[in-house]
């Protein structure tokens, strides 16, 4: 086997495990900060993708169009999670149900309001030669984005008041509120900033993944086992475990098939549940 | 009991009785298009209940009962296209074959989920993936099996409508007497599984949803009943694939998809949790709703509004329609709690507990010693279990003492298999026990009552004690027999029909121990027995465990010192994980060292 087609292999697997993560790392955050699973995660990403895509039609450049969709995702997380998630706090199932409901909700509004093909948006062009092969740059970019979006949670959440508060108010809900943290807001921000993220990854990854309806549904298969293989330390555990996994699959993949490729997933997945059935970080000590 | 209470008893036979009976008597003058669309509300009302065992009787909310709906469907349908036309009867292929197809299915799944004892998030998105993987799979997935072609997306034809007689001439039949077929086999499922889960089977799957670890405490193999318990209610969707695989005589991917995975819960919510029954109301009252509405306004946006539904019933209609009715009429009811209020004082008869020790050592052998020897069990930096090397023999009871933190109560969890411990070992009689799970140490004898009372509230007193008989014995009458006699030793008689969570805290110590003597135990661990109890109580317990300690191996960890003192055992000190002192409560209460770890004082702090 070629050198460069080794290096091609693992660069481009290294680049789908920062897809999913970048997919992830919202889900990942209202999961670790709230113990909420939001079932709607996907459709978030989806909204966001939408809102992207809209906002270049109108001829607004990419660059500016990912904040505009961040700002739409976080506006109707933070409605939701007013009108829902604060009065499920507690009861997992529950939440999952309802953001189940609104999962298909959105996935029924998007199908009215977009139908159910719509146009992509071109890649932005530049390649990378590695040899005799060449590969598009913007897949390659999602690595930095990833590693990007992981630290600039990483320090919202350690290194701030916000995150201190957060992190307050789900280790120690009613102690927060003795010492003046407003969890229920906090809480608010929270899911929104969830939401912001998972709009973030719909639109930064848009020239990669066309916007339709159903694109919330493949995607989050393998967000949601990544965040519940990781288990309680949320973020350290979801980047290892999209990773790991996401990294493994490609590999699996670019030698095999894509089939091959989604097997792997799902054994290895149910494997390391297996072996670490509360999530590979259970017996961690660090919290984040 | 006046008519009324007896009817709310058997509410779950006599109304799904007069409901299958109404069905019956109506397909004789109901419109045939209509009796067509009802076929499907029976059949998605016996996905709903395979659901309903699991969730609400099991407590697992598993989203992949549509996974096990569509195999048995996909599956029954093969051997029914093969193999029907040889003997005309489709059921007699397509009903077996779905349902051991989704029982098989359910069997493996379940069997990854309980046999690695996941946390019930990880069991939820691992049931949900299984359905969205099968759902991307079975798009692409092509065969063909004898007769049948299954052409990825475009699904599955030709499958055999219903037909109930022999030979090459048999007819399919009409859509009334689908109707009927459909409505005669789903209450017969219902009914069996009504009868199943008031039976003991059904108990223990209840008690395992209230608190697992109290059901494995008391021997259960909680995974045997879980595994079972998804594989029944597998069958029971594979079933109903199969019947929905005949009557749409067509099958394709969209089974799996999301749309009709959400309808499951939504069913089973609006009928009401854990009432068996209510699914087939719920499929009633949104297919019959959804019919009522036809395909005008709404009909393109059937899933926008089952999606908008199912967050409304989560937020305001957690009983659903049965649980509701059942409510207002349980209110209309004497309480039965209400004798929990006249509890009298507890009061040991030393003779009748002799009895029942007796008893107890003639069926489970003598009593056994328990030995650690450096049993070691870390979490992180703390180190609760620090090498403790103690033997314990029967005689006279053995106390823990020690002050909060000293590692008691995870020295005992140790001991039963709570914690595992990281290395040493525990040594039950003969048998060492060091890796064995739970329910096998209680097997061996142990008997563990925990510092919190653990008690099926839901359940009855009197069931709460004969659940812990009948894991001993296996055998109703006899466990019938022993919890009686337990009854009347505690003084509970009166209380024997109250709901265990209306006991007062000291009561449901007092039933919790109760619970631990059904095991006939050759070792008793009791963690903080009196807290909670009277003064009174407080003396007959320290009886009960004096007598006790002459026919087993007793350890008690206490922090009542007046309890200890007259326990008049060997008292053992626990200090940062590890044995501090020992002797009689009157030498260590003279000792320095003790005072000091106690009050905090000077260097052993």
């Amino acid at each position: 086997m070629e050198l460069d087609y080794l290096a091609t292999v693992l660069l481009s697997s290294l680049s789908s495990a920062s897809i999913l993560l970048i997919a992830t790392i919202g889900l990942a955050v209202v999961f670790g900060l709230m113990g909420v699973i939001n079932l709607a995660h996907g459709e978030f990403l989806m909204i966001g993708a939408y809102a992207a895509l809209t906002a270049t039609q109108y001829g607004i450049p990419f660059v500016i169009a990912i904040p505009i969709a961040i700002a739409v995702t976080m506006t109707i997380g933070a409605v939701v999670e007013v009108l829902i998630i604060r009065r499920l706090y507690g009861r997992l199932f529950d939440t999952m149900l309802a953001t189940w409901g609104l999962s298909i909700a959105f996935y029924q509004l998007a199908v009215l309001i977009f139908g159910t093909v719509t146009p992509g948006i071109g890649m932005p062009q530049f390649n990378l030669r590695i040899g005799n092969y060449s590969l598009a740059g913007y897949p390659l970019l999602m690595i930095a984005v990833a590693a990007v979006a992981t630290v600039f949670v990483y320090v919202l959440m350690t290194r701030t008041v916000y995150g201190m508060k957060a992190r307050a108010a789900i280790q120690m809900p009613e102690m927060a509120r003795a010492i003046g943290i407003e969890s229920a807001r906090v809480n608010t921000l929270t899911f929104a900033i969830g939401c912001g993220l998972a709009g973030f990854a719909g639109a930064v990854l848009l020239p990669i993944v066309p916007a339709t309806p159903s694109m919330g549904f493949a995607f989050v298969i393998k967000a949601f086992l990544t965040v519940v293989v990781a288990g309680p330390v949320t973020l350290t555990g979801s980047a290892l475990t999209a990773v790991g996994l996401g990294g493994g699959a490609s590999v699996t993949a670019s030698f095999l098939t894509s089939v091959a490729g989604d097997a792997f997933f799902f054994l290895i997945t149910a494997f390391l549940l297996w072996l670490y059935p509360l999530g590979i970080t259970a017996k961690w000590r660090t919290k984040m | 009991m006046n008519l009324s209470e007896k009817l709310y008893q058997r509410a779950g036979l006599i109304f799904p009785i007069l409901a299958t009976g109404g069905a019956l008597a109506a397909a004789s003058f109901i419109d045939p298009y209509l009796a067509y669309v009802a076929t499907s509300w029976v059949i998605f009302g016996l996905l709903g209940l395979s659901l309903d065992l699991v969730w609400g009787r099991g407590g697992l909310l598993s989203l992949g009962q549509t996974a096990f709906y569509g195999l048995g469907g996909y599956f029954g349908s093969i051997v029914a296209i093969n193999m029907a036309p040889l003997t005309g009867n489709t059921l007699l292929w397509s009903l077996p074959a779905g349902a051991a197809f989704g029982a098989t299915s359910a069997a493996a799944l379940g069997a990854i989920i309980f046999l690695a004892r996941m946390g019930p998030l990880q069991a939820t998105i691992l049931s949900y993936t299984f359905t969205l993987l099968l759902w991307s799979l079975t798009q692409s997935f092509t065969a063909t099996v004898g007769q049948a072609v299954v052409g990825g997306d475009n699904g599955l034809s030709n499958i055999p409508g219903v037909v109930v007689g022999f030979g090459q001439g048999a007819e399919a039949l009409g859509p009334v007497e689908v109707f009927v077929t459909v409505v005669i086999v789903s209450a017969a499922t219902y009914f069996l599984c009504w009868w199943l889960m008031r039976g003991t089977f059904g108990r223990v799957i209840d008690c395992i949803r209230i608190d697992a670890q109290k059901a494995e405490l008391l021997g259960y193999d909680i995974r045997k009943y879980q595994i079972a318990n998804f594989s029944l209610a597998g069958a029971i969707a594979g079933l109903a694939g199969a019947m929905f695989a005949g009557w749409a005589n067509y099958l394709n991917p969209s089974i799996f998809s999301v749309q009709e995975a959400l309808l499951v819960p939504i069913y089973v919510l609006v009928g009401g949790l854990g009432t068996l029954a209510g699914a087939f109301v719920g499929a009633f009252a949104i297919g019959g709703l959804s019919f009522y509405l036809g395909g005008g306004a709404v009909g393109g946006q059937t899933t926008l509004i089952l999606g908008i539904v199912l967050i409304l019933l989560v937020l305001f209609l957690k009983n659903g329609l049965v649980g509701a009715m059942g409510e207002l009429w349980r209110r209309t009811l004497p309480d039965p709690n209400a004798a929990a209020r006249d509890a009298g004082a507890v009061s040991i008869d030393p003779e009748v507990l002799e009895g029942i020790l007796v008893e107890a050592a003639q069926q489970a052998g003598p009593a056994k010693r328990l030995a650690t020897v450096d049993l070691y069990k870390r979490f992180g930096g703390v180190i609760p279990v620090n090498k403790i090397s103690r033997t314990f023999e029967p005689g006279r009871p053995y106390s823990l003492i020690g002050p909060n933190g000293a590692g008691k109560s995870s020295y005992l969890k140790a001991c039963v298999g709570i914690y595992m411990p990281e290395a040493g070992s525990v040594t039950v009689g003969q048998t060492d026990a060091t890796n064995a799970p739970i329910f096998e140490r209680v097997h061996q004898g142990v008997g563990v009552k925990n510092q919190k009372p653990q008690i099926f509230g839901e359940l009855t007193v009197v069931e709460n004690l004969s659940i812990a008989a009948y894991a001993r014995t296996g055998d109703k009458p006899a466990a019938a027999g022993i919890s009686r006699q337990i009854l009347a030793m505690l003084g509970f008689e009166r209380q024997a029909k109250v709901q265990a969570s209306a006991l007062s805290h000291g009561q449901q110590q007092w039933l919790d121990i109760g619970m631990v003597l059904c095991l006939a135990p050759r070792v008793v661990l009791l963690d903080e027995p009196a807290a909670g109890m009277t003064n009174e109580e407080t003396r007959e317990l320290s009886a009960l465990v004096r007598t006790l300690a002459r026919h087993t191996t007793v350890i008690v960890v206490e922090h009542d010192m007046e309890f200890v003192r007259t326990l008049e055992g060997h008292v053992t000190v626990l200090h940062q994980g590890q044995v501090f002192a020992e002797g009689d409560i009157a030498a260590l209460r003279a000792d320095d060292r003790v005072l000091d770890i106690y009050l905090g004082r000077r260097e052993h702090v």
